[in-house]
């Protein structure tokens, strides 16, 4: 149903008005609850009953009563924390007008799905975000009566306001027809409101045809799916809503995968460098490793890609590429190996605003739904929290938050990291043009690229898949034989070790197709070549270049396949 | 009512009393929800010394403060006797850790005295008098004060 309604004047709030102790409650939702209490009283005799007995049937069956009627108790008080939209929509009405009249425009508020039922909290929470929203429409979005007639439109302006239903969660939309312009970014202090409810927005706009708003936002805010993780032994809570993947970087690519850049570890996925926050360092919370006998100790390291390898002077060049290079690649003394690296890093991928990071945590636990407890007044000052929850075992749990942890970290937004990124591409463009590289290794510090063009595909394959022909290593590939080749057969480079699974690169040159059998990661880069065509030049290498601190050879694919299949001949 | 307080209200005020170090505190007990020895505080990185961190108090968090600390004191020794003593103030619970419990006093509000302007280290303003029994001086404690200059200190620090 659509309600038409034109306001004609109201008062403004600042603050949503009736944030008020009481609450009108529907008497048969009373009764539900006041037979659900009668229950649990019988129940919890039959327990205690159950518990003076040694049949263990009683106390079984009184526990699985006791489970239900919780759940449905829980339901129930959730329940009488409802309200209808409307109370929001209403306290947005005089706003639309008064607002209006003051810019000498006139603008038309049409309201939708009243009837939708919202917590009390949030809908008491989301009014401030949702004003600034409707004030921002109105003012610089809606244009004046004049200049709506020249472009075509309706002399009066639209505001649509919507509350729908969306399984789990509620959609509030609003949306204007005015010149679509007046959201370059999403206002923080909006965004920060309806994330700490647990919500989302979406801002999309149509330039000279309004802009359309989306916010979603959960039925209710005292429970939130959310993961566990611990840091240090302490857990902490990450709502799912801020959470986008959960990565793990096995200890032997940790090196390669985290780097740094400047003073902050980032970890490359999928081609995106990402900041790594660790909360140790962001909450002051004393780091240890422990050692080979068990003992914790602290650890004074500040960052997880420290290298240790001997192979990079402190430019981080190289200091020998011979053939015995393999023999350095012998592991380190087990007592040195306290670095990060030498356990995998687990990586929860967060965002929120226009943050997104990846915040190092010791250990995940479960996925949880979490009854989220306000802090009290001494603890309402440490903003990296957004509450507490007590978990299934009795102890409390920090709620992180994460959007204020991305801002006392000192973290740049997307945007700015995104400039920066590109601004550093775009100086290595005027010194050189740029080349699509593949990068792979063939040992864990044999770095190797190719030129991308040069390559088919990647593929996945099955060691005991490879079968032996005379001296030669194939496959059965699509339908035919594809050759297998590794860069030991003609590089002086270690052989690579025997696998189960294998990384192949397929390269296709004048028609040929052969196998190359790498280690990965395998990884794509588009960047400006500055080879060093003398140093490390030899028959199948083009020459050499540091790419992201590793000296890498560049492959001559041409002269490789002529040494690989004329061999075959 | 129970007996305790309708006595209360008539003439005599009661007040549980606890060491900090060597000196002894009171409290008025009907500050007082709960005394306990609860120990499975979860701390809170990046708060203040005297905030010890937060316990699950059947379903309640509550902010657990180490008292001496607060008051500008030496910070809690580990012992067997440590307590906390949970209290109400504004609505809310708020739990103080102290070394170790003493008897519950019983005075007249007659007998009371003015706070001077320290005791013991402490600042009077945290008094709301001081309490002379035969053996001991009992500074007894204004909660509401000691926990409001904390708010203070937040919107300063904000």
């Amino acid at each position: 149903m659509i309600e038409n309604n034109v306001y004609v004047s109201g008062s403004q709030a600042d603050n949503f008005p009736a944030t008020s102790d009481s609450l009108r409650v529907d008497v048969t939702l009373l009764d539900t609850l006041m037979n659900l209490a009668g229950e649990l009283v019988l129940s919890r005799n039959q327990l205690l009953q159950g518990i003076g007995s040694p049949d263990m049937k009683t106390i079984e069956f009184s526990g699985q009563r006791i489970d239900m009627i919780t759940s449905e108790l829980q339901d129930a008080i959730m329940k009488t924390r409802m309200q209808p939209v409307s109370r929001l929509f209403d306290k947005l009405s005089p706003v639309v007008s008064d607002l209006g009249q003051h810019y000498g425009k006139t603008v038309e508020l049409i309201t939708d799905g009243k009837e939708v039922e919202l917590d009390k909290t949030i809908i008491e929470t989301i009014f401030v975000p949702l004003k600034r929203l409707v004030e921002t429409c109105i003012e610089s979005g809606i244009e004046i009566p004049d200049k709506r007639k020249q472009s075509g439109k309706k002399a009066n302006g639209r505001l649509v306001l919507r509350a729908l239903h969306d399984t789990s969660q509620v959609n509030i939309e609003l949306s204007d027809d005015g010149c679509g312009k007046q959201f370059q970014t999403t206002p923080e202090d909006v965004t920060a409101g309806i994330e700490r409810l647990g919500g989302t927005i979406d801002i999309k706009s149509k330039k000279g045809a309004g802009t359309d708003i989306q916010i979603k936002l959960p039925l209710s805010q005292s429970i939130i799916p959310s993961q566990i993780t611990s840091v240090e032994g302490e857990q902490f809570a990450i709502p799912q809503t801020n959470l986008s993947e959960l990565i793990r970087i096995p200890a032997a690519e940790v090196k390669d995968k985290i780097e740094k850049v400047g003073n902050a570890d980032v970890v490359r996925l999928r081609g995106e460098l990402l900041p790594l926050l660790n909360l140790p360092d962001i909450l002051g919370i004393e780091k240890t490793y422990t050692d080979a006998s068990g003992i914790v100790h602290p650890d004074r390291r500040d960052n997880l890609a420290d290298r240790r390898s001997k192979k990079h002077s402190a430019d981080g060049r190289p200091l020998s590429m011979k053939p015995d290079a393999a023999k350095e690649l012998t592991p380190r003394d087990p007592a040195d190996r306290r670095n990060h690296h030498s356990k995998a890093v687990n990586i929860a991928v967060v965002f929120a605003g226009d943050y997104k990071y990846g915040l190092v945590i010791d250990q995940l636990h479960d996925s949880e739904e979490i009854v989220v407890k306000p802090l009290g007044r001494h603890l309402k000052k440490y903003k990296a929290y957004s509450g507490a929850t007590i978990m299934g075992d009795g102890n409390v749990a920090l709620i992180l938050d994460i959007l204020h942890l991305a801002q006392m970290a000192g973290l740049s937004t997307m945007a700015e990291s995104n400039q920066w990124v590109k601004k550093e591409q775009e100086t290595i463009d005027s010194t050189s043009e740029k080349e699509s590289l593949i990068i792979f290794k063939n040992l864990d510090t044999e770095y190797f690229s190719a030129p991308f063009h040069s390559i088919e595909r990647i593929e996945r394959i099955t060691s005991s898949d490879i079968e032996q022909v005379g001296n030669r290593k194939v496959i059965q590939y699509r339908g035919g034989t594809l050759p297998l080749f590794e860069l030991s057969q003609i590089l002086n480079v270690a052989p690579l070790p025997e696998k189960e699974q294998r990384e192949v690169i397929v390269f296709n040159v004048n028609g040929n197709e052969f196998g190359l059998m790498v280690t990965p990661p395998i990884d794509a880069l588009e960047i400006s070549l500055a080879l060093d065509e003398t140093t490390l030049k030899q028959k199948g290498v083009t020459g050499s270049m540091v790419i992201n601190n590793h000296t890498t050879l560049m492959l001559d694919v041409a002269e490789m396949a002529g040494q690989f299949l004329n061999e075959e001949v | 009512m129970n007996t305790r307080q309708r006595e209360a209200t008539i003439s005599d005020l009661e007040f549980s009393t606890f060491y900090l170090g060597e000196a002894l505190f009171g409290i008025s007990l009907l500050d007082i929800q709960e005394i306990n020895k609860q120990s499975d505080i979860t701390r809170v990185p990046q708060a203040s010394d005297d905030i010890k961190g937060i316990l699950n108090l059947r379903g309640r968090i509550v902010t657990m403060i180490d008292l001496g600390k607060k008051l500008g004191l030496d910070s809690l020794q580990k012992t067997k006797e440590n307590r906390n003593i949970i209290v109400d103030s504004g609505g809310e619970y708020i739990g103080l850790m102290v070394d170790a419990i003493s008897n519950v006093v019983t005075a007249k509000k007659t007998d009371l005295e003015p706070a001077p302007a320290n005791i013991s280290g402490v600042r009077g303003t945290c008094f709301v008098g001081v309490l002379k029994t035969e053996t001991d001086l009992i500074g007894i404690l204004n909660i509401d004060e000691i926990l409001k200059e904390n708010e203070a200190q937040n919107s300063a620090a904000a």
